[in-house]
């Protein structure tokens, strides 16, 4: 997914790990396109300053990191209309994810929606098809979030 | 002196290059001193200056960027001194108008005045932290940072006080329009 989203013009990936992502960020790594931040609010910052020299620009995060950057997305992101597409690994979506992350998890897609962010979930079957969706959503100078369900537990 | 005075001495050498001003008064002085398109005034998200400052920096290298912050601002996102000093943009120079307080909601204290915000920079590998509170100072540290990479902080201490200006009347989306179309 990391090679398809750079072969169609992703020049940067910003963000903070997140366990369900870790084959994406892996790949970035190898690349060297990828820049790791301290907070989530930060990559955006990066992100957006980016996307304002006219280099398209994807921010990674744990829903844990959405949840941090509420502000940023609404008086930064939709403020401005700076087309951002963010990459969102969803904890809590399994019913038995540790304690920490069965709130934010379950509130999750409600929280996308009150945030009137246009968004798709990943599946292993679609990714590739949300790809185009979210790439072609930043070329319209449309921001948006592609979520990935973690189903898994370790 | 005040913030709008140490930012006019800026302004008068800067000229055309880009700045990324801090939401609040910062963006609000620089609006009533001197708008021009290649200003990014941020209207929200507190602290992301210098991070909206970091990724033009990186991406266009050959230009000058200003970063103009203040001390409650960069407080709040410390982590982006640490990102900064990794990454070494050499164009990327950060002004923070100190003057310890929170002034745009009241004038409540920041931690400034016991923190030093310079030392913390200096363990960021900042390549040159500069401090000043004179007009003096502030256009010597001007004509010293042409030979100098980056990244550069200058902190420059100021009084609290001054009226707080008109607030920024170009609508967000056209603010990042033009810087944009400008850059």
């Amino acid at each position: 997914m990391f090679d398809y989203l750079y072969k169609n013009g992703i020049e940067n990936f910003i963000g903070v790990p997140d366990s369900t992502l870790k084959k994406f960020i892996k790949c970035g790594l190898e690349n060297k396109k990828i820049i790791i931040t301290t907070r989530e609010e930060e990559a955006i910052g990066i992100a957006t300053g980016m996307l304002l020299a006219k280099s398209p620009s994807l921010v990674f995060m744990q829903n844990a990191g959405f949840a941090n950057s509420l502000s940023t997305i609404t008086s930064l992101v939709q403020l401005y209309k700076i087309p951002l597409i963010f990459l969102i690994g969803w904890r809590g979506f399994l019913k038995n994810d540790a304690p920490e992350h069965t709130k934010i998890g379950r509130i999750q897609p409600g929280l996308l929606k009150i945030m009137e962010i246009d968004h798709k979930i990943i599946k292993d079957s679609n990714w590739k098809k949300m790809c185009d969706w979210a790439l072609k959503k930043s070329q319209n100078n449309k921001s948006c979030a592609l979520i990935i369900p973690r189903e898994f537990l370790d | 002196m005040i913030r709008n005075e140490a930012m006019q001495i800026f302004l008068e050498k800067i000229k055309k290059d880009p700045i990324v001003s801090a939401n609040g008064f910062i963006s609000r002085d620089l609006f009533n001193i001197h708008d021009k398109k290649t200003n990014f005034y941020m209207i929200g998200s507190m602290g992301l200056a210098s991070s909206i400052g970091l990724g033009i920096a990186l991406t266009i290298p050959r230009k000058r960027i200003f970063v103009f912050d203040g001390d409650g601002n960069i407080l709040m996102n410390l982590g982006s001194l640490t990102t900064i000093g990794k990454l070494q943009p050499k164009n990327l120079i950060h002004v923070i108008f100190d003057n310890s307080i929170h002034e745009s909601t009241g004038g409540q204290p920041t931690s400034s005045s016991i923190i030093s915000i310079a030392k913390i920079a200096k363990s960021c590998k900042y390549k040159k932290i500069f401090t000043s509170s004179s007009k003096k100072g502030i256009l010597k540290i001007l004509d010293t940072i042409k030979n100098n990479q980056g990244p550069i902080m200058i902190i420059v201490k100021i009084e609290g006080g001054g009226n707080s200006g008109r607030r920024i009347s170009i609508p967000p989306e056209k603010i990042k329009d033009y810087f944009i179309e400008e850059l």
